[in-house]
């Protein structure tokens, strides 16, 4: 097996990153060692961290719920309405203008309005979320449903296989690329969604959005900043596991061809 | 023969098979409405192999899609075994085997050939069906080592072969073939239609062959039929009366030169034959 087979393990996958995440870290700490307060340095981000593991973590938790469940309503309700639209042309016709209005929409006007509705829970969190991932994914697993092979298509025709049995053995293993690019969009993207929905709509539940905003507010920069660190982590977490499904599943797309005997 | 011509390519008639019967398809497009099929009509008795041969845009491919159920001709019959095309798919009789191989991806070689028995489940209990077993049909076709491989691992020539192993898999009463060998380097196109002729003559299925090559269809054929194009129609049967089976060797004999020979030229006056 060629070195180059290890990937993320071989030094030239992480060392370039590395250096420059280390540079850029350098000339944050010699900016803020002399713009103390504008900026907090290396260290007291660090310090803070550490010394309230507790606070950052269960804000985490948190910020982390309103961003799965509310991507996981957001892409399942995009996906189902996707298969209708790929069932039933009228159905496109009718919910595709609607769909492009709300994305066009921002989404930061509508969450005070939702705070109203629903209250300062979960729900309008949520929704937020859920709606910043959807068309995104209405899109692009719109477009995976058709990308199927048409010649694989006539094969099924022939047979009289049903719309149903079109969808489930060809049109869906099919749209799975495409459905993978979008959740490595949505993912970091409910992140978005969910610190904005803080903002808007902090209330009774923390979070780390809400967080932010209480630190700000005090001119506490340290906790601002460690947040930040938190969410940019969070973030790559969310992208990671995304990853590593999407190698779980997907391995006869491109990377089949490397295991040719 | 001249526009409209019947071509009658069973000696015995009565015994099912493929009955195409004045078959014409417009097309509309925006220079306006374009013939593509004029009056075809032919027939091809069980267990035969018809090979259909033409200029580029001759509606050879039309007619095939049109013959599977794919496309609805605007004039004409089609009866296979009696039933018009919406009916013999309906009842699993129609094998499919398209220009690119258009496997699944995602699913095993084994589990590519498997793909005709999980669909349309209705039409397998009728009276003398007798499904194949893919794994014997896999080896039959020399791909016995590679059931478990995904098909991006295949080789063009192989991944083909899955392809016309799918289709002959359920045992579909007529198979129809668009070109399988038309993307496949020479040299194993050539392999492609041998293997492809010691399996059709173990096993003798009736065929429409689409392919635009010329010993492609001399080789396999019963009879050719040759299309002229603008509109398409069918200029000429040539029967092939070579001897069955055919090994390689009978390409090199002066009968099969004869009949490539003759099949040129009729090639040559359809591909000037305009309107």
């Amino acid at each position: 097996m060629d070195k180059d087979d290890h990937g993320l393990l071989h030094s030239r996958a992480w060392l370039p990153p590395l250096v420059a995440f280390g540079l850029l870290t350098l000339g944050w700490q010699l900016y803020a060692v002399h713009n103390r307060f504008v900026v907090p340095t290396v260290p007291q981000i660090l310090t803070q961290l550490v010394d309230h593991p507790g606070l950052f973590w269960n804000n985490l938790l948190v910020t982390l719920q309103e961003a799965v469940v509310g991507a996981s309503i957001g892409m399942l309700a995009a996906f189902v309405l996707a298969m209708g639209m790929c069932q039933v042309r009228l159905v496109e016709r009718a919910l595709m203008p609607l769909a492009v209005v709300l994305n066009v929409t921002p989404v930061i006007a509508i969450a005070p309005a939702l705070v109203v509705a629903f209250g300062f829970g979960m729900t309008p969190k949520y929704i937020v979320t859920a709606v910043i991932v959807f068309f995104p994914f209405l899109i692009n697993s719109l477009t995976g449903l058709r990308s199927s092979d048409p010649q694989a298509h006539d094969v099924f025709t022939t047979l009289h296989a049903s719309r149903w049995e079109i969808l489930v053995h060809l049109r869906l293993p099919s749209s799975l690329p495409f459905l993978f690019a979008a959740a490595r969009i949505c993912m970091p993207l409910s992140v978005v969604g969910a610190v904005v929905a803080e903002f808007t709509a902090a209330g009774k539940v923390s979070g780390l959005g809400s967080l932010i905003e209480t630190s700000a507010s005090l001119s506490d920069l340290k906790t601002v900043y460690a947040s930040v660190l938190v969410l940019a982590f969070m973030g790559i977490g969310l992208t990671v596991v995304v990853i590593v499904l999407q190698r779980r599943l997907l391995g006869w797309h491109q990377t089949a061809a490397l295991r040719r005997p | 023969m001249g526009s409209g011509a019947s071509a009658d390519v069973d000696e015995s008639k009565g015994e099912g098979g493929l009955d195409v019967l004045g078959v014409s398809k417009v097309f509309d497009t925006r220079k306006g409405r374009v013939p593509v099929l004029r009056d075809v009509s032919f027939r091809i008795g069980r267990g035969r192999f018809v090979s259909l041969i033409g200029p580029t845009g001759c509606g050879k491919s039309t007619l095939l899609r049109i013959v599977a159920g794919l496309l609805a001709a605007d004039g004409g019959t089609v009866s296979i075994f009696g039933e018009p095309p919406e009916r013999a798919t309906a009842a699993k009789h129609v094998g499919f085997v398209p220009q690119s191989p258009a496997l699944l991806p995602w699913r095993t070689v084994l589990d590519n050939v498997r793909v005709p028995f999980q669909v349309n489940q209705k039409a397998d209990g009728a009276p003398g069906r007798r499904f194949r077993d893919p794994v014997e049909v896999l080896e039959s076709f020399g791909l016995g080592d590679v059931l478990h491989s995904r098909p991006a691992q295949l080789s063009g020539g192989m991944q083909q072969r899955v392809a016309i192993a799918r289709a002959f898999v359920f045992d579909p009463s007529i198979l129809l073939m668009d070109e399988p060998f038309s993307a496949l380097d020479e040299l194993t196109r050539e392999r492609q239609r041998h293997e492809l002729l010691d399996v059709w003559e173990s096993d003798q299925k009736t065929v429409l062959f689409v392919t635009h090559s010329v010993p492609e269809a001399v080789a396999l054929s019963d009879a050719v039929l040759v299309m002229s194009a603008q509109p398409g129609r069918v200029r000429a049967v040539i029967p092939v009366d070579l001897p069955r089976p055919r090994g390689e060797l009978v390409e090199a004999t002066d009968g099969f030169h004869d009949l490539e020979r003759q099949l040129r030229s009729e090639l040559r006056v359809a591909s000037n034959d305009h309107g």
